[in-house]
């Protein structure tokens, strides 16, 4: 909200106090200010220049060489405005001043060839308004040489304050009064009301009937009668521009003038529209539709609160009036609205509108209900005042339950438990009374306030605590250097996780972070999507099932960049909705998994001077995922399943399982999935669900004595029928192997012509040994012997070399 | 077992050592002579079977091999490991060595993980809670009711009325509370979503650090002390701070705690907007309408929570003035830290 210095100073004495310390105040204490523009500093070097003579640029048609006398000196100053004349009064910029707009400093230039000594300024340039057809032309009596800054009274500081949602009653420039009052334990002087009324009574030019009091808890009107709707006056209009408002018409500036003085939304409705001369509140029970003042027409869900005439509907209350009863130049009877509407029930219309207007954004965070009459009393008398109208005697005032003053308590005590430092008794009751609380009770202990309807936010002891503390100052609380710490359970519920990222990253693969709102074809690919209600764009519709989508999308556009040799991982939460569930009304409906997801692709060497070049494959992944497993102590915990081509995602895959669950799957992308994503070349990747692996009880690791005594190592190699799985080779030979054959690894493997068709040769090494002796040669190659007749005549292979 | 055989194998080590000429061959010389399954060894075991007249001799001829075959193998090792070394030497040292590659958490981690660090070390738990959250834990028992503008500070998706995605950790306040019994001193970092249109300033997700701290004797000024004790440790001591009232439903007292500007040193800039300020965190003390929710008793307990955006405190931190390079992960920014 954009506030007026100048405009605070007609509520609070804030004289002899800098602005920076005001400026300062305001944001730390909580109404924080997050630009502000001192005109003082903006406008100090522009002064009021005299055009003393005007003559054609010689080089330039749309160019003026003009004089422009400072009171001082006679400056040659070339200008582009179309309405420059000799014997002006106008702005000028000399050398050295910054221009607001666009904030460039004015240098001596040439222009065209000719010298020019400043600028005469448009309103644009200043950032006066956006009128930037010609220069500023001003009041023939002003003086060459003045600063504008007192000429113009451009003496202003206009601040940005941004209000949180709790202070409604900090929308206005007496509610940010209120509170300045009590930073610097001022007076805050409320605006007199003085009315005029004229023997003519209101009951006799119009009547207010509220048939929805819980949407509307009161309504107050005026009437001011015969006015004259005209241009408002100079301190009015610059009262609005100030602080961004354009100025329309005496009585529209008034509603306007009081809502920023008091906070209280004012309509103003042309009595002579208002059918029956009559107010009728209430709610709309069917869709309807309505034209509001904007000219545009708005569809009205049932349950809209609107204000009606004895005919029709004439505004939806508390958001925008309606172009059937708005102020036009021939208006002559004018009623003034006050209300206090239910802000839900408005904040629902503006929602259902997609509107959101000045005096609905007040009303939806409460309005003072008992500032209604108030404020509409000071719109009639002002509005009397500039339009020569007269006001109806007496108000009417729809009030049937009044909202009373809360009273709330405050333990001193209690002061200090919470912000663990005392600030005198005294000045708590200082600050909350500046606040416009009022002390109702009183002891040693405590003391009770009632609090003003106006601050709605006030509602318990704790409340009234912040507000001491943040008018008190929070810099003033102090900032402990020791903290006590409970003794007791560590938790870290990421610690899995960073684990699992530690090793990854020691394997070579680098962490990613992909958005989980994805579109509906790549959430689609793997599992039962989840969909947004409210989304942003169709890119981003639903939840990932799966860490795969994303992963592929990344590894796309990093080949786009011609990044092709990719080892990502990600560790992420994945959401599907639950079988059977066609709706989520409960989380039994949906599963939230932290999955981890490995990928690799392109080369794993470059060809370099050592070494030839080599892409990844297959068992990179798989030997990537082992070593993992090895590091958390799974890889004797999980088993490995195979599969070739039955799925969706894989040519050919592998499932790790503990037991019979799998929690985790991955291998060659199929050329299909990738074609999706645009990507050429194959693409590995391994997704395991982290929260089951986390779960997974493992043993705590031991120590395990280094071997003393040497191993026995025999090779042997055979040729099988290509269709033997080494698996099984090796699972075999381990199992057939007597109990010191510890280690069964393959070393070679080869297909040849020499082999014979659908043969292949695996080689074997066999490690034996024993904790606790060295073996015999005989125990050793008895077994060995053994096994080679075993494998033989299990998988019909033949020995080789021997 | 003969003297013949003595000979024999004497004339063979003759024979083999003239080939040598590297210390690989230097090594089967070794293997095949003087292991433990060397010819020397197994000389010496046949010399268990020899007849009892013979056995001295045959020793005493084996035992002279035996020291002749040594020293001269060890001479000829040296020869040709000093040779060696001569030929090392002139290899081209500058050649390229063969990097291995270290892959890197995402900086966002990296961030993360420095701000677990310094509260780890000051006694905090960490607790993680689900993205996909109820409106009652991620509003409604946070003090957010229905129908109120509060809402509006924070754009949601949803999933239906009941079901959303988190705007921001505090739900996982609303659970560690629900689940466990003061003393609670934990944080709760994790990824949050909202609803704004994307750009250099702003993402539909990113990634917070919830702090919650629940005891009897809980106050605003250990609050102001832990927060200024971590910005100390993560930011470095070349600032001034300040603490400034704002607005969270679910605390009261709330306050925003900036730093001065690191860019320009509190003079006004483009970082800091020309303020000189940069917020850092949000916080306050835990609202008692919150204690209501989780039913601890809010006369017995005070408590205090903050919380901080990551992406931020890492844009701040690496001078990144585009949140979207966090997700784009091209391979380019990763491999950078």
């Amino acid at each position: 909200m954009k506030v007026s210095l100048n405009w605070l100073k007609d509520y609070v004495d804030l004289k002899n106090i800098k602005t920076k310390d005001i400026v300062e105040q305001l944001t730390m204490s909580g109404l924080e200010v997050e630009e502000f523009t001192d005109e003082n500093e903006v406008y100090k070097d522009f002064i009021i220049g005299f055009v003393k003579e005007k003559n054609k640029h010689p080089n330039a048609d749309k160019l003026s060489v003009c004089t422009v006398s400072t009171g001082k000196e006679e400056l040659q100053v070339i200008c582009g405005a179309p309405n420059v004349e000799a014997g002006q009064k106008v702005v000028f910029a000399p050398i050295g001043s910054v221009i607001p707009k666009g904030n460039f400093k004015i240098g001596k230039a040439k222009i065209r060839g000719v010298e020019s000594s400043g600028m005469i300024c448009s309103e644009d340039e200043l950032e006066l308004s956006d009128d930037h057809t010609g220069i500023m032309v001003l009041d023939k009596d002003l003086t060459a040489g003045q600063s504008i800054t007192g000429a113009l009274l451009l003496n202003d500081v206009i601040m940005e304050i941004a209000i949180t949602p709790n202070r409604s009653d900090a929308l206005s420039h007496l509610g940010v009064a209120r509170d300045l009052a009590a930073m610097f334990n001022a007076e805050l002087n409320l605006p007199a009301i003085n009315l005029s009324e004229s023997s003519k009574k209101i009951k006799d030019f119009a009547s207010i009937e509220v048939k929805d009091t819980e949407n509307c808890p009161r309504y107050s009107a005026k009437v001011v009668l015969n006015v004259e709707v005209k241009e408002s006056p100079e301190w009015l209009k610059k009262k609005l521009t100030k602080i961004g408002l354009r100025p329309i018409n005496n009585i529209v500036d008034v509603t306007n003038f009081v809502m920023y003085e008091t906070g209280q939304p004012l309509h103003a409705f042309d009595l002579d529209n208002l059918g029956g001369n009559k107010i009728i509140v209430k709610s709309t029970e069917e869709v309807s539709s309505f034209t509001t003042l904007d000219s545009k027409e708005r569809k009205l869900q049932p349950g809209t609160l609107m204000i009606c005439d004895g005919e029709k509907p004439v505004a939806v209350a508390g958001v925008m009036g309606g172009e059937n009863s708005e102020i036009t130049n021939s208006t002559k009877n004018i009623l003034i609205e006050s209300a206090h509407f239910n802000p839900s029930s408005i904040r629902r219309t503006a929602r259902s509108l997609g509107l959101s207007t000045e005096a609905s954004y007040r009303f939806e965070r409460w309005v003072d209900p008992n500032g209604t009459l108030y404020s509409a009393e000071r719109a009639a008398q002002l509005i009397a005042e500039l339009s020569g109208g007269i006001i109806a005697s007496g108000s009417i005032d729809v009030y049937p339950d009044t909202v009373k003053q809360k009273e709330v308590p405050l333990r001193f005590a209690r002061v200090k438990k919470l912000l663990g430092y005392e600030i005198p008794d005294e000045k708590m009751v200082e600050i909350l009374k500046r606040l416009g609380l009022q002390v109702i009770f009183e002891s040693d202990k405590e003391i009770r306030f009632s609090v003003p309807t106006f601050r709605p936010d006030l509602e318990r002891e704790v409340d009234l605590i912040e507000e001491i503390a943040r008018i008190y100052g929070y810099n003033n609380i102090p900032t402990i250097s020791k903290i006590s710490i409970s003794l007791g359970g560590r938790i870290d519920h990421s610690e899995f996780a960073d684990r699992i990222r530690q090793y990854a990253t020691g394997l070579g693969f680098y962490e990613m972070i992909n958005n989980p709102l994805q579109s509906e074809k790549a959430a689609g690919l793997i599992g039962e999507k989840i969909a947004l209600l409210n989304p942003q764009s169709l890119d981003m519709a639903y939840l990932r099932t799966s860490l795969i989508p994303g992963a592929l999308l990344t590894v796309a556009k990093n080949i786009n960049a011609g990044e092709k040799n990719v080892a990502l991982f990600e560790i992420g939460n994945v959401f599907n909705s639950r079988a059977g569930s066609s709706e989520i009304r409960s989380f039994e409906d949906f599963t939230e998994n932290q999955n981890l997801i490995f990928l690799l692709t392109g080369k794993k060497t470059e060809k370099t001077w050592l070494s030839d070049e080599k892409f990844v494959d297959f068992y990179d992944l798989k030997g990537a995922i082992n070593s993992i497993l090895f590091k958390i102590s799974l890889d004797n915990v999980l088993n490995d399943s195979y599969y070739h081509g039955e799925n969706t995602i894989f040519d050919f895959s592998f499932d790790k399982k503990v037991e019979n669950t799998v929690v985790g799957s991955g291998g060659k992308i199929k050329k299909e999935v990738l074609k999706q994503f645009d990507i050429q070349q194959d693409v590995y990747c391994f997704e395991f669900n982290l929260d089951s692996l986390k779960s997974i009880k493992t043993a705590a690791k031991k120590y395990a004595e280094p071997l003393k005594f040497p191993k026995s190592i025999r090779d042997f190699a055979f040729v099988f029928d290509k269709e033997v799985e080494y698996g099984e080779v090796q699972r075999f030979i381990k199992k057939s192997g007597y109990g010191l054959l510890k280690e069964v690894s393959l070393f070679d493997l080869f297909e040849s012509e020499a082999l014979g068709e659908n043969k292949k040769s695996m080689a074997f090494t066999l490690e034996y040994y024993s904790p606790d002796r060295t073996l015999t040669e005989e125990e050793v190659e008895k077994d060995f012997l053994n096994l080679i007749e075993a494998v033989s005549k299990k998988f019909n292979a033949k020995l080789r070399g021997k | 077992m003969s003297e013949v055989n003595i000979d024999n194998v004497k004339a063979g080590f003759e024979k083999d050592i003239l080939t040598v000429k590297d210390l690989r061959q230097i090594e089967d010389i070794r293997i095949k002579y003087l292991s433990r399954n060397g010819l020397l060894a197994k000389l010496f075991d046949e010399l268990k079977n020899a007849s009892p007249d013979e056995k001295p001799m045959l020793g005493k001829s084996l035992n002279s091999l035996r020291n002749e075959i040594t020293e001269k193998f060890v001479s000829l090792k040296s020869g040709i490991e000093s040779a060696s070394q001569k030929l090392a030497s002139k290899i081209d040292l500058s050649l390229p060595g063969v990097e291995r590659t270290i892959g890197s958490k995402h900086l966002l981690t990296q961030t993360l993980d420095e701000i677990k660090t310094i509260f780890k070390g000051l006694g905090f738990s960490v607790f993680e809670g689900p993205e996909l959250e109820s409106d009652y834990n991620n509003f409604e028992a946070l003090n957010f009711p229905f129908d109120h503008p509060a809402r509006d500070m924070q754009d949601t998706y949803f999933i239906n009325k009941d079901f959303l995605l988190r705007t921001h950790t505090s739900p996982v306040q609303i659970r560690v509370m629900t689940e466990q019994k003061p003393p609670v001193r934990v944080i709760m970092p994790g990824r949050v979503y909202r609803n704004e249109a994307v750009s250099s300033r702003s993402y539909c997700m990113f990634h917070q650090v919830e702090g919650l701290y629940v005891d009897t004797d809980v106050t605003f000024a250990e609050l102001k002390g832990t927060l200024v004790s971590f910005a100390r440790l993560f930011y470095g001591d070349d600032f001034k701070y300040r603490f400034r009232p704002s607005f969270f439903p679910f605390t009261e007292p709330s306050a925003e705690m900036d730093i001065t500007c690191f860019l320009c040193h509190g003079e006004g800039c483009k970082v800091c907007k020309q303020t000189g300020w940069l917020e850092i965190l949000g916080c306050g003390m835990v609202d008692p309408n919150v204690f209501k929710y989780v039913n601890y008793d809010p006369e017995k307990y005070t408590g205090y929570a903050f919380g901080m955006g990551i992406e931020r405190t890492a844009m701040l931190k690496y001078g990144i003035d585009d949140i979207r390079v966090f997700f784009d992960n091209d391979l380019r920014f990763l491999k950078q830290f």
